[in-house]
């Protein structure tokens, strides 16, 4: 029977840390985990080499205190199928326990024993009902919140919102349970709790719908929580003994599992006190995840699997402890790939695809050919559309080596440099709207000599924050004309370059967040005192004389001046405290740093970010292949992060260089680039493109004639076209704020905008030189899809290309097809 | 263990018949499920939305005997339906009460705009996050884009906003493809006009047709749909619908507010809500199944007498009545549905600073055409108007009958991405008693 008895001893004690970095070495050890589980009883049935039962022992220590079984089934290929939901339950004396699907409950003191069965599998687990007449002491704190939260009573919706709801406010997720406990006991003439009248409690009449309440009815009066309320107010409505023990952190089982499409998979939630007792809180924790799509966690905490291969993480949440489950489901029914022999192996990051591919078990689509290749690259580091020469001359050069010449040759252009200096600016929010013109382009100025000299992008993040002196001529001075107070720079500077979001910390801590309040004041302590003089309408003198420690208000409690989880400052009151947080910020060994640029550059070259959103770095919001990232950031920390030589790095992969065309076995996957991902042009490439294609450059006021999109370093000026297809807002500091959404307009803007149809018809256009050329149909037809989507057309297009030069209108007839072709989805996106 | 049912309507019907059920037991059952109803495939709705709370007690459900500090400024007067008053800020909607049905037993809890916004625009409680601000923040899918989503399709875009993207107007997981075309531009504007809806006039339409013709060759799309990327596929649905938009004069001319008399631009009002109570008459009538227009600036937090009676009341007051006259005329108001409503109504009391607050608790909004029997009140409040004494009706319960006035079904299920079932109006009930 107890096959996996052997196993039972191996301990393998893992870390989180353990859990993001080595995924693959989970994999391979997951099997162990399982069994090491020392509580758990391994068995078999007839379809499967063994079945686990978790726990071996149910032990009911208290009234409301419940069990929560997990039924595992080990296959002959060494995979797991969650057998909790569907084995038959059965309790042998209902009187002792009582079973809610596959949650076991006490009823009274005694034992019994829980009947399992599974196809012709039968199992005894023993069930031991302790303590029961007596309901265990209720601590406010570690009982009475976590109800609260668990019901959503101390939502931002509900009595969490800043005023509360109807006179009746608690602190957002309980952060603050000295006043919920004020709120509750004291306030409302003590209302809320009648220690002698349960039911005339207003918290427990309206919690429960007997008298009417906005809210609805949150719990039924036989439900658990109902009960855990009436003993508290039973008990005189305590605040627990101080010595109550606390929560020391949870464990979810499983941590990691590979699931089925369309399967599910039972959470089991232990916490484990500071006094060394457990608990079961699968019930009373709190579950999200990060990827809808591929798998969903109920309040039961049963994970619910989609249709698409993939992987998520589910969050679990309990009194502000944060345990992540990860999901992967492979493609069903599939072996192993094989490494075909002409994918690399000479670049670390084809290695770390590759271990992906193999885990979810595709395989990645051929290398992409010539023609796509260069006007992806092009788009991606130059924001450019190749010219005709450009491609005819790439696909006829017999060099073996001309893709990474290419790479070189865009990586050193001028286009480079407009195009990377205006992703700076969206980021670093360089907004005339906001901090005026001067400022605006002082700002980009500085931005763009940063990203011409390739400087090192610590030297340069370092610059901007310690920036000081005359806006009108120090460029990143000009980034505390948009922050203006201490808030918004720690907001800003954690977002941009950590991609750390303060913004719930600056008033509350937020259940899902390491970060608190203390977190962010004590990094809006650097910023504190600084003074920006006015010099006249355009400038100001920005410094700062000395630091100047903060309290969190409202509370007023003054906090120390200290980086996330680092030690307080020694700046006194006449130094600049802000070169400690520049060093510490743009450290080599600061992770965030490092991982947020080298995933927004990715995110840039390849269509989606390792975490997305690409500046959202959480414990709760793992990369979907952790390996990589950290591969990045590890060639950006080791090259004196030189931005230029991990694009090369990423540009010169094959993965990078796959076709965007999806092969059968990984066309569901859009987080594994095991194919190219397609992409909209962004707003200001498309209108260059178009404006190159034609030959009429778009005229901006105040910028000479022939200014493109991508040199522009005001958002500011009007463009129907930039606003429609949305570029950036600058408004935060993210890319977030440049929609690729499409929407009915942009596809009617392209369709039938005058502005692009005189471009097309111009007099000095380049459509009009092309019709008075003496070239031929065919040639014209090569020579247009060229300009326009970059490679030789296809049969499809000389022949709808001959239709529409069949009218007896040459001139005419290319019109039609420019404009057909430049709003095909080849000139549109980038395959 | 037993799985948990998943009978559809179709397998209860069929259940029905096997357990030996009458055929009218088998049409209440229906009636218990709710179904498409075909003879309502033509009604549309107009969704004007009174953006920053409509205060219920100075307008439909005035207190006359409460204390002057919750009374307010604002009197009862008659209407052209017996027994039903409504406030002498809005005389003109006392002629047209006969169209009109007022819900004032509205409730919801949330008291903040973003998220007031967010329930009253999908019927659904808004989450965690910030609501105000961003715009495109829905969690749920909104109204427009259910019937967008579930309604029959016609020429012109089947959900429509104006003068503006309505916050929390965004179609959230049934994807961009069912989001609002929004007409960015005020009708009131003296050089008011959509662009880009045809071809620039360089372009004879002959010439048209051929481009489109040999554009839709070029873009078709590869047979097995998951090979297609995504974003290349949602861009594929708006030139579609860019296509049929342009091939259609009546729906092209549909939303040129020129083409109507100068004295009908007058009646309405030469005001932003009167023009664009107009055009989504234009819009309904060429085929939209919604028309959401917003209305905005009504966040009373102080002068609340003066803001209503010299700021907000008199352009409502003329554009309402004009709608609803102008449907009347033209054979329309039995075809269309109009939905008066708000985030939620205002405190009972007058603050200090002469404003009411924000108060979801109880309020009111309007309801008329497309079958709704006008001159009637439903529900009620305490005398205060503070707490809701009589026949609640929920959010989702507006949904729930909007979808019903639209012929559809509001009990049936949407998936997420991930096959996840989402009921349509989160288990509201239609309101029978308006539809008689």
């Amino acid at each position: 029977m107890a096959k996996g008895g052997g196993f039972r001893r191996i301990n393998i004690l893992l870390s989180r840390q353990t859990v993001y970095n080595n995924l693959m070495s989970i994999f391979r050890i997951s099997l162990a985990i399982l069994l090491a589980i020392a509580s758990s009883h391994s068995l078999c049935a007839d379809n499967y080499d063994s079945i686990t039962i978790e726990p071996a022992v149910v032990e009911i220590s208290g009234r409301n205190r419940q069990t929560q079984l997990l039924i595992t089934g080990r296959r002959s290929d060494g995979t797991f199928v969650d057998l909790t939901s569907s084995a038959t339950l059965q309790i042998d004396d209902a009187s002792i326990a009582t079973l809610s699907d596959s949650l076991v409950m006490g009823l009274s003191e005694g034992s019994t024993r829980i009947q399992v069965q599974i196809d012709d599998f039968q199992h005894v687990i023993p069930v031991h009902v302790r303590g029961y007449s007596a309901y265990p002491p209720i601590n406010f704190e570690t009982d009475i919140i976590p109800m609260l939260t668990k019901l959503n009573c101390n939502g931002g919706g509900c009595h969490g919102r800043a005023g509360g709801q109807n006179g009746f406010q608690l602190s957002v997720f309980g952060f603050d349970p000295a006043t919920d406990y004020e709120a509750l006991t004291r306030q409302a003439r003590g209302r809320r709790v009648f220690p002698g009248a349960v039911e005339q409690s207003l918290i427990y009449s309206k919690a429960t719908g007997i008298v009417a309440h906005g809210g609805g009815e949150r719990m039924t009066p036989d439900s658990q929580d109902a009960e855990l309320l009436r003993e508290w107010i039973n008990q005189g409505t305590p605040w627990g003994s101080e010595d109550t023990p606390t929560v020391r952190d949870i464990q979810v089982t499983p941590a990691l599992r590979l699931m089925a499409p369309h399967s599910q998979q039972q959470l089991r939630v232990i916490a484990t006190y500071t006094d060394g007792s457990q608990r079961d809180v699968t019930r009373a924790s709190i579950y999200s995840t990060n990827t809808e799509v591929i798998a969903d966690c109920g309040p039961e905490g049963v994970i619910e699997t989609g249709k698409l291969p993939g992987e998520a993480a589910i969050t679990i949440n309990y009194m502000g402890h944060v345990e992540v489950a990860r999901v992967v489901i492979p493609r069903p029914g599939v072996v192993t790939p094989v490494r075909p022999d002409w994918f690399s192996s000479q670049n670390r990051i084809d290695d770390l695809t590759w271990n992906k591919w193999e885990q979810l078990r595709i395989s990645p689509s051929q290398i992409c050919d010539d023609a796509t290749f260069l006007r992806r690259l092009m788009v991606k580091a130059t924001g450019t559309i190749p010219t005709a020469e450009q491609i005819r001359e790439f696909v006829a050069d017999r060099s073996p080596d001309k893709r990474a010449v290419a790479i070189e040759a865009a990586l050193n252009s001028e286009e480079f440099v407009d195009y990377w200096s205006q992703r700076w600016s969206d980021i670093m929010m360089v907004n005339s709207k906001i901090i005026g013109s001067r400022s605006a382009y002082t700002f980009y100025r500085w931005l763009r000599q940063q990203v011409e000299q390739n400087r090192p992008y610590n030297e340069w993040v370092y610059d901007i924050i310690v920036a000081t002196g005359n806006t009108g001529n120090v460029g990143p001075a000009n980034f505390y004309r948009s922050q203006r107070t201490p808030e918004d720079a720690t907001k800003t500077i954690s977002q941009a370059f950590l991609g750390v979001r303060m913004d719930c910390a600056q008033c509350h801590h937020h259940p899902f967040e390491k970060w608190g309040q203390a977190d962010f004041y004590g990094l809006a302590g650097y910023f504190n005192g600084m003074q920006r003089d006015k010099l006249d309408d355009n400038r100001e003198l920005v410094y700062h004389p000395g630091h100047k420690s903060i309290a969190i208000p409202v509370v007023n409690k003054a906090v120390a001046t200290q980086p996330l989880a680092g030690s307080p400052t020694t700046a006194d009151n006449t130094t600049d405290p802000r070169p400690e947080l520049a060093r510490w910020v743009t450290s080599p060994d600061n992770p965030y740093f490092s991982r947020l640029i080298s995933n927004r550059v990715w995110k840039h070259l390849m269509g989606r970010g390792l975490v997305e959103p690409e500046d959202d770095f959480r414990e709760t919001n793992p990369p979907t292949n952790p390996e990589l990232l950290d591969h990045l950031a590890s060639t950006l920390t080791g090259n004196q992060f030189n931005i230029k030589h991990l694009m090369r790095e990423i540009l010169n992969s094959h993965t990078f260089q796959l076709s965007s065309t999806p092969t059968d076995s990984n066309k569901m996957d859009d987080q594994a680039y095991s194919h190219y991902l397609i992409r909209r042009l962004p707003a200001e490439v498309m209108l260059d493109a178009i404006c190159q294609v034609t030959g009429v450059a778009e005229s901006y006021p105040g910028h000479p004639q022939g200014t493109r999109a991508i040199e522009l370093w005001d958002n500011q000026l009007p463009s129907y076209f930039l606003d429609t297809f949305g570029r950036n807002l600058r408004e935060s500091p993210c890319e977030c704020g440049s929609s690729g959404d499409p929407t009915m307009a942009q596809a009617l803007h392209l369709l039938n905008a005058p502005e692009i149809e005189k471009k097309i018809q111009a007099t000095d256009g380049a459509i009009t030189r092309l019709a008075a050329s003496d070239r031929n149909e065919g040639q014209l037809i090569t020579e247009i899809s060229l300009r326009i989507v970059g490679r030789l057309p296809t049969q499809k297009e000389i022949q709808i290309g001959q239709q529409l030069f069949s009218s007896d209108n040459r001139r005419r007839g290319i019109e039609d097809f420019v404009w057909v072709m430049m709003n095909s989805y080849d000139f549109l996106f980038v395959k | 263990m037993l799985n948990k049912s998943k009978a559809n309507r179709r397998d209860f019907i069929r259940m029905g018949s096997i357990a030996g059920l009458g055929m009218a037991d088998i049409l209440r059952m229906q009636q218990l499920f709710g179904s498409d109803d075909p003879s309502r495939s033509d009604i549309n709705c107009i969704f004007l939305f009174i953006v920053g709370g409509m205060p219920h007690q100075d307008m439909w459900d005035l207190k006359p005997d409460a204390p002057s500090e919750i009374r307010g400024d604002f009197h009862n007067i008659s209407t052209n339906v017996p027994g039903i008053q409504i406030s002498d800020v809005i005389p003109q909607c006392s002629t047209v009460m006969d169209k009109l049905a007022i819900l004032r037993s509205m409730t919801h809890d949330d008291s903040d705009h973003g998220r007031g916004f967010h329930v009253m625009m999908s019927g659904k409680k808004a989450g965690a996050g910030d609501f105000n601000g961003d715009q495109n923040n829905n969690q749920h899918p909104c109204i427009g884009s259910i019937v967008s989503h579930l309604g029959a399709p016609g020429v012109l875009p089947p959900y429509i906003s104006l003068p503006n993207f309505l916050n929390s107007g965004g179609p959230s997981f049934l994807g961009p493809a069912h989001g609002p075309f929004v007409i960015d531009s005020d009708p009131a504007a003296p050089d008011f006009s959509v662009r880009d809806i045809a071809l620039p006039t360089s372009v004879a339409t002959r010439r048209g047709e051929l481009r489109q013709r040999a554009l839709q060759q070029i873009n078709q799309l590869e047979e097995d749909a998951d090979k297609i990327g995504k974003q290349v596929k949602s861009f594929d649905t708006f030139y579609e619908k860019a296509f049929g938009l342009m091939s259609s004069k009546e729906a092209r001319e549909a939303f040129d507010i020129s083409k109507e008399p100068e004295a009908l631009r007058e009646a309405y009002g030469m005001t932003s809500i009167g023009q664009c109570c107009l055009l989504a008459r234009r819009m309904v009538e060429a085929g939209s199944r919604f028309v959401a227009v917003e209305n905005g600036h009504w966040d009373t937090h102080r002068k609340n007498t003066y803001s209503l009676k010299e700021l907000l009341c008199p352009a409502f007051d003329q554009a309402v009545p004009a709608l609803l006259n102008d449907l009347e005329q033209r054979g329309m108001l039995e075809k269309t549905l109009v939905v008066i409503t708000t985030e939620f109504g205002r405190t009972p009391r007058i603050n200090p600073l002469a404003g009411r607050d924000h108060w979801p608790n109880a309020f009111s909004i309007l309801m008329a055409g497309g079958g709704v029997q006008g001159g009637q009140v439903i529900g009620a409040t305490d005398k205060q108007g503070a707490e809701v004494t009589d026949r609640p009706i929920t959010p989702p319960d507006m949904v729930a009958t909007i979808l019903y006035g639209l012929g559809i079904d509001h009990k049936k299920i949407l998936h997420t991405p991930l096959d996840r079932p989402v009921p349509t109006a989160d288990g509201g009930n239609v309101v029978r008693e308006l539809f008689g």
